[in-house]
C-alpha cells in the first residue's frame, strides 16, 4: 500500500503560509502498553480534503488530537501550518478549527449565545456568530437552549463552533454521525464550500460513501498505523480490479455463467447471480448474447470494499 | 466583546438561569442565621456581654460567602472539564487567566449580594444585629476572603472529577473549618488548643475581619491583620491553583 513520504521542511519560519497544512513524521503515542499511534508519517496539503478512516480504536482520534495539539506525541515530529501545536500554541490556535465528538456547549445558553461566546473567545466580531449559525442552518433554532436542541442540531452547532473564526485548517470528528440523510447532504455542501474557499479539512468518519464523495485523499488506519493512503479512486483501482455483474435469478444458470470466458467466480446472492470478472466488457457481451442485458447491474468496488479488505483481518499492510 | 466579558456573561447567564442553585446560594447562610438566631435568641455571650447575634452573624456570613466561593468555582471547573467545555476554551487563544478572572468577578458579585442580603436580614429587629460605624471595612475583607476561598475552590475543582467528589472534598474542608474557626460558636468558649489550631485556618481570619468590621469587636489593627493573612492565603492558594489547573483529564 502507498504512504506519502514526509517532505523535508522547506518553508522558512518567516513564511508560514507556504508548506503543507500538516506534516507528521514517525509519530508514536503509547498509553500504558497500548500503541495508540504506532509510527505514522503523512502530509496533508493546503486546501486538501483529507479523510481519516479506520475502525474504532485504530488511533484516529488520538492522531487527530496530536495534530490539534491536545495531546503530546511520545516521539516523532508534528508540524501544523509550519508550527508545533504542542505545548498549547496560542499563535496557531486561531488558525485551527476543532470540532470534537462530544458536543461541548456552555451550559444553559441558547445556540446563538453559545456561538457568540465562541466568537468572542476567538476575538472575532459578533456578526460572525450569526453568519456561522446561518451557514449550518440553525438560524431558526438560535434562541433554543443548547440542552433542548436535537442530536442533529447539536452536531451542527458543534461544527459551527469550529468554524466561527473562519480557520484555515479544520478538524472534524465524525461530523455527520448523528445527522439524518437530508442534514448530511446539506452538511456536505457546507464542507464543499469550505474547501472551495481554500480551507484545509481533516476529518474522521465511518461513512465510507461520504469519504469517497468528499475526500481528495484518505488514510485508512489499522492498529495505530496507516495501512493505506491515497485518493479514494486510486485506492479502489489498486485494491480490487474485480467487477461484479448481477444478473437477475433465472435468466442464466450457474453452469452457463461459469462457461463464459473470463468469469472468475459465480455465486448466488439475494435473488441475483453474481459473476466476478476482470474483463467486464467481454463478459457483458457474452451475457447479452445469452439472455440480454435487461436488469443486469454492474458493480465495481467501492471504498468500502477496500476498507473492509484492509481492516477485516485486523492487520494492515505494514508501512514502508 | 472581549473573551473576558463573554465568559463572565456566559457564567452569569448559566448562574441566574439555574434557579435552584441561585436560591440556595443565598438562602443557605440565611437558614443558619435563622436557626442559630432562634436557638440563642436574647442570650448574650458571657465574656463580652454582647448579644450572641454579634458573634453568629459575622461568622455565618463569612462561612456562607467562603462556601459559595469554593463550591461555585469547584463545581463549574469540574463540570467544564468533564463536559469538554474547558477543551473548547483551550482550543481558542483565550488564556487561563481570563477563564479564572471571569469566575473571579462572578464570585465577587455573588459574595457582595450574599453579604448585603444577609446583613439586611440580620438587621431586622427579630435578629437585632447592630452595625458598627466602621462596617464599610467589611468590603476589603470580603474581597480578600473571596479571593482566598475561590483559589481553594479552583484547586478542588481541578482535582475532583465528579460532582460527588467536589461536594465531598469541599464539605470536608469547609464544615470542620467552620467549627474550628468559630463561625458558629464563639472561639472564646472553645478549648485552648482549638483556639490555637484556628490560627492556621483562613476562615478564622475571614471571621475576625468580618466581625471586626461589622460589629466593632477588636481594634482596627485586628482587621488589618485579618486582611494581611487573607491576602497571604490568597497569594499562596492562588499560586497553587494556577499550578494545578488542568484543561483536561487527558495527557
Amino acid at each position: 500500500m502507498t504512504s506519502t513520504a514526509p517532505r523535508p521542511s522547506q518553508d522558512p519560519p518567516t513564511e508560514p503560509s507556504a508548506g503543507p497544512a500538516v506534516a507528521l513524521t514517525e509519530v508514536h503515542k503509547t498509553y500504558g502498553t497500548t500503541r495508540a499511534v504506532d509510527g505514522v508519517s503523512l502530509t496533508v496539503e493546503r486546501g486538501e480534503f483529507f479523510g481519516l478512516l479506520g475502525p474504532n480504536g485504530a488511533g484516529k482520534t488520538t492522531l487527530v488530537e496530536i495534530m490539534e495539539g491536545q495531546r503530546r506525541a511520545d516521539s516523532g515530529t508534528v508540524a501544523v501550518l509550519g508550527m508545533s501545536p504542542w505545548p498549547r500554541n496560542t499563535a496557531l490556535l486561531p488558525r485551527l478549527g476543532v470540532q470534537t465528538q462530544a458536543s461541548a456547549f456552555f451550559v444553559r445558553l441558547t445556540a446563538r449565545e453559545h456561538l457568540a461566546t465562541m466568537a468572542a473567545l476567538y476575538r472575532c466580531d459578533p456578526a460572525a456568530a450569526e453568519r456561522t449559525l446561518a451557514s449550518v442552518g440553525l438560524t431558526e433554532q438560535g434562541d433554543t437552549r443548547v440542552d433542548d436542541l436535537s442530536g442533529g442540531q447539536r452536531q451542527r452547532l458543534a461544527i459551527a463552533s469550529a468554524l466561527v473564526h473562519e480557520p484555515e485548517l479544520i478538524f472534524l470528528d465524525e461530523p455527520t454521525a448523528a445527522l439524518d440523510p437530508q442534514a448530511r447532504r446539506s452538511l456536505w455542501q457546507v464542507l464543499r464550500d469550505l474547501k472551495g474557499q481554500g480551507r484545509t479539512i481533516v476529518y474522521t468518519t465511518h461513512h465510507l460513501d461520504e469519504a469517497e464523495a468528499l475526500c481528495d485523499r484518505v488514510a485508512i488506519m489499522v492498529a495505530g498505523r496507516v495501512a493505506a493512503l491515497d485518493s479514494p479512486g486510486r485506492l479502489i483501482a489498486a485494491a480490487t480490479p474485480t467487477t461484479r455483474l448481477l444478473v437477475p435469478a433465472g435468466r442464466l444458470t450457474p453452469e452457463q455463467a461459469r462457461a463464459i470466458a473470463d468469469v472468475d467466480r459465480v455465486t448466488e446472492e439475494g435473488g441475483s447471480l453474481v459473476l466476478e470478472t476482470l474483463a467486464a466488457g467481454r463478459v457483458l457481451a457474452a451475457v447479452d448474447a445469452i439472455t440480454g442485458l435487461q436488469g443486469v447491474q454492474t458493480r465495481t468496488a467501492s471504498l468500502e470494499d477496500v476498507y473492509l479488505e484492509l481492516t477485516g483481518t485486523g492487520t494492515g499492510a505494514p508501512q514502508p | 466583546m472581549s473573551a473576558y466579558t463573554a465568559l463572565s456573561q456566559a457564567g452569569y447567564r448559566a448562574y441566574t438561569r439555574d434557579r435552584t442553585t441561585l436560591f440556595f446560594t443565598f438562602a443557605f447562610p440565611l437558614i443558619f442565621l435563622v436557626v442559630f438566631g432562634l436557638i440563642f435568641h436574647g442570650q448574650t455571650v458571657e465574656e463580652s456581654g454582647k448579644p450572641y447575634i454579634n458573634y453568629i452573624a459575622p461568622g455565618v456570613l463569612s462561612w456562607g460567602v467562603a462556601n459559595a466561593a469554593v463550591f461555585g468555582v469547584g463545581f463549574v471547573l469540574m463540570q467544564w472539564r468533564r463536559d469538554d467545555i474547558l477543551r473548547l476554551i483551550r482550543m481558542t487563544p483565550t488564556p487561563v487567566s481570563t477563564v479564572l478572572a471571569s469566575r473571579y468577578v462572578l464570585a465577587l458579585a455573588i459574595g457582595a449580594v450574599q453579604a448585603a442580603l444577609f446583613v439586611a436580614v440580620a438587621l431586622l429587629p427579630s435578629f437585632g444585629l447592630e452595625l458598627d460605624g466602621r462596617w464599610p471595612l467589611v468590603l476589603p475583607v470580603l474581597v480578600l476572603g473571596i479571593t482566598a476561598f475561590l483559589a481553594l475552590g479552583v484547586i478542588v475543582g481541578s482535582y475532583a472529577k465528579t460532582p460527588e467528589a467536589v461536594a465531598a472534598v469541599a464539605n470536608c474542608l469547609m464544615i470542620p473549618m467552620a467549627f474550628l474557626s468559630g463561625s458558629f460558636f464563639p472561639l472564646d468558649a472553645m478549648p485552648g488548643w482549638m483556639q490555637a489550631l484556628s490560627r492556621i485556618l483562613p476562615l478564622r481570619y475571614f471571621n475576625d475581619g468580618v466581625s471586626g468590621a461589622l460589629t466593632g469587636g477588636g481594634s482596627l489593627a485586628d482587621i488589618g491583620v485579618a486582611c494581611a493573612v487573607l491576602a497571604g492565603f490568597a497569594l499562596v492558594l492562588g499560586a497553587v491553583a494556577l499550578k494545578t489547573f488542568r484543561w483536561s483529564d487527558k495527557s
